[in-house]
């Protein structure tokens, strides 16, 4: 009885991945069918099962609702793309940061310091700009309004970040960093040529302005 | 269609199934080699509920937890219909013509 029990609140804090107004409604059913299918006696959560219910989870929370017209099931997708290269942008700024650091150092050595702390700066703020980037790409496809709005400010603040890099000597020192935060550059102007075709207008007027819109403030 | 989505709904074909049941039923039908579990399950059914292809048929209560049964709605009786005939007349054509090149050869 304990046995299951354990495993029944291991369950229900995984359930956590899934978005509230699902586990709302399939919380307890879901929790059924996990029990019914584990072992007797058994305490804790396979890995394979763990895995499958994350991504159930994620899908769900990244799924286009079916009623979104094709457009914008595009642009949300060509988002997510964008969010991955943004990462991969994060991942390169961590990887070659040894590299980039030695290379102004030895090319620069007086202006060195203020040119690498941009990188870092960079560095910094990626990991939020892309989170941010996943939630609009969320209320994109849920068709809020106020979310196309945001995507342009946000827009506008990576092709900030994008000057930014330049400015630092990105294309000289950090080729790898710029060209991956180009490419999530390009993927996104495309991502909104989708948001603000014709064909997406509609989707955005019926649902109205449900979204709240969420400033993209950012500092360094 | 995927594999699983086919799986599913031909799950569902003949009569109503709650969660657990389809992940047995999955399994037979497929002899064994596709194993759902759950998590994947339910995304699907949230997915084939949003798109008119399935439906809830009943709830009850068996041992104080909840069991949901899921029917075929008409739009995915007609969806897997069609995705079956294609399937097999697939089937068909590759195992003719599987036949006739060993005619050939032999």
């Amino acid at each position: 009885m304990t046995d299951s029990a354990d495993l029944e609140r291991r369950y229900s804090r995984l359930l956590a991945w899934y978005p509230t107004a699902f586990r709302r409604e399939h919380q307890a059913e879901m929790l059924g069918v996990l029990l019914e299918s584990a072992r007797d006696g058994q305490r804790r959560v396979g890995l394979a099962d763990m895995a499958d219910i994350i991504r159930g989870g994620l899908t769900l929370r990244l799924r286009v609702p079916p009623q979104a017209p094709r457009a914008v099931a595009v642009a949300v997708r060509l988002m997510y793309a964008g969010a991955a290269a943004l990462l991969a942008t994060w991942a390169s700024t961590v990887v070659t940061e040894t590299n980039v650091r030695s290379a102004m150092l030895r090319a620069v050595p007086a202006q060195w310091h203020l040119m690498f702390a941009h990188i870092i700066c960079v560095e910094a703020l990626l990991p939020v700009i892309t989170a941010g980037w996943l939630w609009l790409a969320w209320a994109i496809g849920h068709g809020r309004h106020a979310a196309r709005v945001v995507l342009v400010l946000y827009f506008g603040l990576i092709t900030l970040v994008l000057l930014w890099m330049l400015s630092a000597g990105a294309a000289v020192y950090a080729p790898a960093d710029l060209i991956s935060l180009a490419a999530a550059w390009l993927v996104q102007i495309s991502a909104i040529v989708f948001v603000f075709s014709n064909r997406s207008e509609r989707y955005y007027r019926r649902t109205g302005a449900g979204g709240h819109a969420q400033s993209a403030a950012s500092s360094c | 269609m995927q594999e699983t989505t086919f799986l599913i709904l031909t799950a569902l074909a003949d009569s109503s199934q709650h969660g657990y049941a389809i992940m047995t039923a999955v399994r037979e039908i497929s002899q064994g080699r596709v194993r759902l579990r759950a998590g994947t399950l339910y995304a699907a059914l949230d997915r084939l509920s949003a798109e008119g292809l399935v439906t809830v048929d009943r709830e009850e209560i068996v041992d104080s937890r909840l069991r949901r049964y899921y029917k075929l709605t008409p739009a995915g009786v007609k969806q897997l219909a069609a995705e079956a005939a294609r399937l097999h007349a697939n089937a068909i054509a590759a195992l003719s013509r599987l036949n006739l090149a060993e005619g050939t050869t032999t």
